[in-house]
């Protein structure tokens, strides 16, 4: 899954550990998900668009193999 | 409960459960420990006493690192992890129960008499039972 949750954070100004405070994950699990390689539940999708303060979930997430 | 589970992380790499991440850990640990030591090698008490209290705060320790194992905190990805994880391991142990069951059954079976340990035997079936009922429970609830 692609995600735009560095750029999110980034515009915001915020650390991966304070993201990752603000959706209830580790640092880790944000580093999984900037390097697209762990793919969330849709509870934490919500999560993390609310923490980056996105309108919707496809703003920070989109499926590549959809067509 | 005396240890809070913030103070420890799930042992990954080297077995099941837990080890301290910071100095409040360590301290727990050194807290829980002392009792043992002081019962083992103060001279008070008699032999009767002494067994007493290692199983009063025995079974104080175990219940309160259940609390710890059962409240440490995990986020969706190290529960996949730790399930895959614990699924390998499980993998691992089955193949190498099966192998255990064979070779005694076919050793037994050279030998005229039923060889196989109930113990493995029981293993498996307490096994089959816990992924039974794992799977009636979440069958039921999703």
């Amino acid at each position: 899954m692609q995600t735009k949750i560095a750029k999110f954070r980034q515009k915001l100004g915020i650390t991966q550990e304070e993201l990752a405070r603000a959706a209830g994950v580790t640092r880790q699990t944000i580093i999984s998900l900037e390097r697209g390689r762990y793919n969330p539940s849709l509870q934490l999708a919500y999560r993390l668009t609310r923490a980056l303060g996105a309108g919707r979930i496809e703003e920070v997430f989109s499926d590549l193999d959809q067509p | 409960m005396l240890g809070k589970p913030k103070w420890f992380t799930r042992r990954k790499y080297g077995g099941w459960g837990f080890c301290p991440k910071c100095w409040q850990g360590w301290v727990y640990l050194a807290a829980i420990l002392t009792p043992f030591i002081l019962l083992r090698y103060l001279p008070f008490g008699n032999d009767e006493f002494r067994w007493l209290a290692y199983s009063v705060w025995g079974g104080a320790v175990i219940l309160d690192a259940i609390h710890i194992m059962a409240n440490m905190e995990k986020d969706e990805r190290e529960r996949v992890h730790e399930a895959l994880a614990e699924r390998n391991a499980l993998w691992a142990i089955i193949i190498l129960l099966c192998v255990g069951v064979a070779y005694q059954a076919s050793a037994g079976a050279a030998s005229g008499e039923f060889g196989v340990d109930p113990v493995i035997l029981v293993a498996l079936f307490a096994g089959v039972a816990a992924k039974a009922a794992t799977n009636i429970y979440l069958d039921h609830k999703n």
